[in-house]
C-alpha cells in the first residue's frame, strides 16, 4: 500500500521575524514508518505542532487522509485519527496509569454529563469496553503491573510507553512521535522500537518519528525525510539519505552519523 | 456649535486626566503582570493606600498637595516592596491561581485595614472643592489642575525612564521575555524587586491623583477602579509598559468622549463603566494580546 | 438575637445551607476544573434580580421567574467564559472580577430597572413596597404544615426552609460525587493538570471548561434564589464581592478537592460568622460593631493568604498525590 496518508505542502511559520518553517513540503505513506531528521532548529517539532493543530501555520496546506486539516483545532485533529506524542512525555502524574488510559478512550458517552444521568447503562457498558481495551494495550506494552500506580511514579521510558498507549486508545491511523528514544534506558528503548514495529505490522498504524539517533533511524524506518532551516532538503530510503552529499553537508560539523549526539546548530 | 465644541474640549480634558491616572497605574500593573506573571488583585488597594497617606499628609499634617503626593509615592512603593518580599516572593511557584487568590487576600486585608484605621466616612483633600478655574474653553477644578501638573512632570519622566535608563530597559526586557533577558545578563530577580517599587510608587501617585480629581473618596476607591486598571493592562498588552501608557489614555478618552452630545446624544454618564466592560470582553474575544502584546500560545 | 433562641440557629442553618450550595458551585468551577472565578456572587445577584423583576413587575409565575433567573446566570457565565476560557487562567479571573463589579454597579445605578441602592423593595418605584416571595412563603407554610403533621410537633417556616435547603444540599453532594467519578469528571481532572495532553487525545478542552463554569453558575444562581426567598427583600449590599471569598474559604478550608467537606465547612463558617456577632466580651467589645465587620473581612483576607501559604505545592491534590510533587 503506497497511498499517501499525510501530505504537507508549502508550510510556513515565523516567530517574530524568524522563519521556523519555510515552504516545508513532504508526504508520509500509509503503513510506513517514516523518520523526520535534521539538525536542531530545522523545524521538525514546529512541523509536528502545525500538523497536530497545536500551532496555526502562516501558510501552506496539510492533508490527512485526503482531508484538509491545516488550522484545525488540536483535539479535532486527534479525533480525525492523527495523534501526537510530546518530546517530554505529558502524562497526567496525579492519575493512575489506568486512568490515563481510560481518559484517552474514544467516543465515551460518559463525557457528556447529561448522559451519566440519563443513560447510565450505556455509559457503564462503554466504560467496560474502554477498560478492556486499556487492559489489552497495557498488556501489549508490558505496563499492566503498573496499572494502578500513579503515572507520576513512572520512569521516563515508562512514561513514553504510557503516552504511546494513550495515543493508541484513540484508535489512530497515524502517530507522531517526537524523539521517542531520548532519555530512555536502552532496554526500554529497544522495547519501544519493537512496539512500533509490531503496531505497524499487526495494526497498520503509520508512524512519523522525529529522531536524532541515526542507528534507530536506519534500523526502523522505511523512509527518511531530512529538514534543514525550515524546509525539506532530501527524502528517500535510509541508505540513500545516508549517502547523500547534500544531507552530509547539512550536518557537517554539527553531528556525526553513527554517534547520535545532536550538535548545537545555530 | 460652540457649546458642543466646548463640551467636547472639556470631555477631552477629563478623559486625558482619567486616562493618565489609568496609564500610570497601568504601567506598573502591566510590568508586574509581565514579570511576575501575577495578576495583582490587590493593586487597587495600593491606590487606596496612596490616597489615604496623601490625606494624612495633606489634611492631617497640612502639607501641600505636591509633598503629600510625594509622600504617598514613597509610602506605597515601600508597602509594595514589603508585600513582595514578605509574602509574594516566598510563596512564588504556587501556581497562577494560588498566587491570584493570595493577592485577593492581601487586597482584602489592606482595604479593611484602611476601613478600620481611617473609618468608612467620605474624605476630601484640603483643597477648595468648590473652586473652579475658568480657562475659557474649559474649566478645571484645583484637583484636576494638580493632576495635570503631575502628569506633565511624571509622564515624560516615565517615558524617559522606560526608554533610556538601563533599569527601565531591563524592566521592559524582562516583562517581554524573562528567559531571553536572563541570557542577556540581566539580573531578573533584582529587576523583579525594583518593578514592585515602581508599581507601588505609581499606584500611590495614581491614588492621590484620583482622590484629588474626584474630590470625595472612601476606602473603596481602589477596588472600584481595579477592573479599569485591568482593562488598561489587557488593552495595552500584558507586560507592555508603553502599551499600558497608550491604552490608559485611550480608555480614559473613550470613556469620557463617549458621553459627548455630538455623538448622537452621547452615552449617559452612568454607562461609562459598562462601556469599559464591553471593551474588555471584546478585547478578550478578538485580540487578547491587546494593542502591543505578543500573541502567546498557552 | 439571643444566643439561646432556637429561631436564630434555624436561621443560621438556612444560611449555612445556602452558603453550601454557593460553595458547591464554586467547587465545580475551581476544584474540579481549576477555573479561578473571582466574581461568583454575580451569578447569585443576576438570578435573584431577574426573578424579582419578573415577579414584581410582570407578574410572571414564580417557577418560570426562577427558571429565568437561572438562565440569566448561565448567560453571564457565557459572556465571561467564552472570551476567556481559551486563554490563560488569569484572564477568566480578570473577566469575573470585572463582571462582578459591573453587575453590582448596574444594580446600584439603574434604579428604574433594579431599584437602585434601595434594592428589591423599590422595584415598583418610590412609594410602593415590592415583595416577590409571597408564593414561596405560601409554599413553605404548606410544606411546614405537612411536616408538622408527620412529626407531630409544630414546624416553623424557617425550620421547613432549613430542611428543604439541606435536602437539596444532600442531593447535590450525591450528584456531584457521582459526577466527579464519571468520565466527565475524569476529563476535568486531566484538564486541571495538563490541558495540552488532554487535547492531544481528542477532548474539546474549551467545551469542558465552559460546562464547569456554567454548572457552577447555575448552582450559584440557585443559592441566590434561595437567599432572596429567605430574606424577602434584598439590595446590592446583600451581594457584596466578599461573598465570593467566603465561598473560597469554605472550599479551601475543607481541603480543596474534598467535596464532602464543603457542607461541613459551610456550617463551621456560618457558626463562626454568626458567632462573632455575639462576642461582646473584652477585647472584642473594644471594636464597635461597625468596625467589627471590617475586622471580620480583614480576617477573611488573612485566612486566604495563610491557607494558600500553608498548603504545600500541588494545591489541587490530595495527600497521596502530594507525594508525587518533586
Amino acid at each position: 500500500m503506497t497511498a499517501v496518508l499525510l501530505e504537507v505542502q508549502g508550510l510556513r511559520k515565523s516567530f517574530g521575524g524568524v522563519a521556523a518553517l519555510d515552504e516545508a513540503s513532504f508526504v508520509v505513506e500509509e503503513g510506513s514508518i517514516t523518520a523526520l531528521i535534521g539538525p536542531n532548529g530545522a523545524g521538525k517539532t514546529t512541523a509536528f505542532n502545525a500538523i497536530s493543530g497545536f500551532l496555526k501555520p502562516d501558510a501552506g496546506t496539510i492533508r490527512f487522509a485526503g482531508r484538509r486539516i491545516e488550522g484545525l483545532r488540536n483535539d479535532l485533529v486527534a479525533r480525525a485519527g492523527l495523534v501526537r506524542a510530546f518530546q517530554s512525555p505529558r502524562v497526567l502524574t496525579r492519575m493512575s496509569v489506568m486512568d490515563n488510559m481510560l481518559l484517552a478512550g474514544k467516543d465515551q458517552p460518559g463525557e457528556r454529563l447529561s448522559l451519566t444521568w440519563l443513560a447510565p447503562r450505556r455509559v457503564a457498558s462503554r466504560e467496560l469496553e474502554v477498560h478492556r481495551r486499556a487492559l489489552d494495550l497495557l498488556e501489549l506494552l508490558r505496563l499492566l503491573p503498573l496499572a494502578e500506580a500513579y503515572a507520576g511514579t513512572l520512569s521516563g521510558g515508562q512514561r513514553k510507553l504510557l503516552e504511546l498507549g494513550r495515543a493508541l486508545m484513540v484508535e489512530p491511523r497515524m502517530i507522531l512521535l517526537d524523539e521517542p528514544m531520548a532519555g530512555v534506558a536502552p532496554v526500554l528503548a529497544e522495547q519501544l522500537l519493537e512496539h512500533i514495529r509490531r503496531l505497524r505490522a499487526e495494526r497498520g498504524v503509520t508512524f512519523c518519528v522525529i529522531e536524532h539517533d541515526m542507528d534507530v533511524v536506519m534500523s526502523v524506518s522505511d523512509r527518511v525525510i531530512v529538514m534543514d532551516e525550515g524546509r525539506v532538503i532530501a527524502e528517500g530510503t535510509p541508505d540513500a539519505i545516508q549517502r547523500s552529499e547534500r544531507v552530509i553537508e547539512a550536518y557537517l560539523g554539527r553531528f556525526a552519523p553513527a554517534s547520535a549526539t545532536p550538535g548545537g546548530a545555530p | 456649535m460652540h457649546a458642543s465644541l466646548q463640551e467636547l474640549a472639556q470631555l477631552v480634558l477629563n478623559g486625558v486626566i482619567t486616562g493618565t491616572i489609568l496609564a500610570l497605574t497601568g504601567v506598573g500593573a502591566s510590568l508586574v503582570f509581565g514579570i511576575h506573571r501575577v495578576a495583582n488583585f490587590a493593586h487597587g488597594e495600593y491606590l487606596t493606600f496612596g490616597a489615604y497617606v496623601g490625606l494624612v499628609l495633606n489634611a492631617g499634617l497640612a502639607q501641600s498637595l505636591a509633598v503629600s503626593a510625594a509622600g504617598a509615592v514613597v509610602a506605597t512603593a515601600l508597602l509594595a516592596l514589603a508585600v513582595h518580599l514578605l509574602v509574594l516572593k516566598p510563596l512564588r511557584g504556587r501556581g497562577l491561581v494560588a498566587m491570584s487568590l493570595i493577592t485577593v487576600g492581601i487586597g482584602l486585608m489592606l482595604r479593611n485595614a484602611v476601613f478600620m484605621i481611617a473609618g468608612p466616612q467620605i474624605r476630601q483633600y484640603a483643597i477648595d472643592q468648590s473652586a473652579v478655574y475658568d480657562l475659557g474653553l474649559v474649566r478645571i477644578s484645583p484637583g484636576q489642575a494638580v493632576a495635570i501638573a503631575i502628569t506633565l512632570v511624571v509622564a515624560p519622566a516615565m517615558a524617559l525612564f522606560l526608554g533610556r535608563t538601563p533599569l527601565g530597559k531591563s524592566m521592559r526586557a524582562v516583562a517581554d521575555n524573562a528567559d531571553l533577558a536572563a541570557v542577556a545578563g540581566i539580573n531578573v530577580d533584582r529587576v523583579g524587586t525594583y518593578v514592585w517599587l515602581l508599581a507601588g510608587g505609581l499606584a500611590g501617585l495614581g491614588g492621590t491623583m484620583f482622590a484629588a480629581v474626584q474630590g470625595a473618596f472612601d476606602p473603596n476607591l481602589g477596588f472600584e477602579i481595579l477592573f479599569l486598571i485591568f482593562t488598561t493592562v489587557v488593552l495595552g498588552g500584558i507586560g507592555s509598559a508603553y502599551g499600558a501608557l497608550v491604552a490608559g489614555l485611550v480608555l480614559g478618552l473613550v470613556m469620557e468622549v463617549s458621553t459627548w452630545s455630538g455623538l448622537a446624544g452621547g452615552l449617559e454618564a452612568k454607562f461609562k463603566p459598562i462601556l469599559a466592560f464591553v471593551a474588555l470582553i471584546g478585547l478578550l474575544l478578538y485580540r487578547p494580546q491587546g494593542l502591543f502584546g505578543r500573541a502567546r500560545i498557552l | 438575637m439571643d444566643v439561646l433562641n432556637p429561631a436564630f440557629w434555624t436561621f443560621v442553618a438556612v444560611i449555612a445551607g445556602i452558603y453550601a450550595i454557593l460553595s458547591l458551585g464554586l467547587y465545580v468551577q475551581f476544584s474540579l476544573a481549576g477555573l479561578p472565578n473571582f466574581g461568583h456572587v454575580a451569578f447569585m445577584a443576576v438570578s435573584s434580580y431577574t426573578m424579582a423583576i419578573l415577579v414584581v413587575r410582570y407578574a410572571v409565575p414564580m417557577p418560570l421567574a426562577a427558571g429565568a433567573g437561572l438562565v440569566g446566570a448561565v448567560l453571564l457565565a457565557l459572556v465571561l467564559g467564552i472570551p476567556t476560557l481559551r486563554l490563560r487562567a488569569d484572564y477568566l479571573a480578570i473577566a469575573t472580577v470585572a463582571g462582578g463589579e459591573i453587575v453590582r454597579y448596574l444594580a446600584m445605578n439603574l434604579p428604574d430597572v433594579t431599584g437602585g441602592p434601595v434594592g428589591s423593595i423599590g422595584l415598583l418605584g418610590p412609594g410602593q413596597i415590592a415583595l416577590y416571595n409571597g408564593d414561596w412563603l405560601a409554599f413553605l407554610d404548606r410544606f411546614a404544615a405537612s411536616l408538622s403533621g408527620i412529626v407531630g410537633a409544630r414546624v416553623s417556616r424557617d425550620a421547613a426552609s432549613a430542611i428543604l435547603v439541606w435536602c437539596f444540599v444532600g442531593v447535590l453532594v450525591l450528584a456531584l460525587w457521582r459526577s466527579e467519578r464519571s468520565p466527565w469528571g475524569r476529563v476535568l481532572k486531566g484538564i486541571r493538570e495538563d490541558e495540552a495532553a488532554v487535547a492531544a487525545v481528542g477532548k474539546n478542552v474549551f467545551a469542558f471548561k465552559l460546562q464547569a463554569l456554567t454548572l457552577g453558575a447555575i448552582l450559584a444562581g440557585i443559592a441566590g434564589l434561595l437567599l432572596a426567598w429567605q430574606i424577602g427583600v434584598f439590595s446590592p449590599e446583600d451581594y457584596q464581592p466578599t461573598l465570593t471569598f467566603y465561598a473560597y474559604l469554605i472550599v479551601i478550608l475543607g481541603g480543596m478537592n474534598r467535596l464532602l467537606a464543603i457542607p461541613v465547612g459551610a456550617v463551621a463558617f456560618s457558626l463562626l460568622y454568626s458567632g462573632t456577632r455575639l462576642l461582646n466580651f473584652f477585647p472584642l467589645s473594644l471594636i464597635d460593631s461597625g468596625s467589627r465587620a471590617f475586622l471580620r473581612l480583614f480576617l477573611v483576607g488573612f485566612l486566604l493568604v495563610l491557607l494558600m501559604a500553608v498548603r504545600p505545592e500541588g494545591m489541587l491534590g490530595n495527600r497521596k498525590e502530594l507525594l508525587l510533587e518533586k
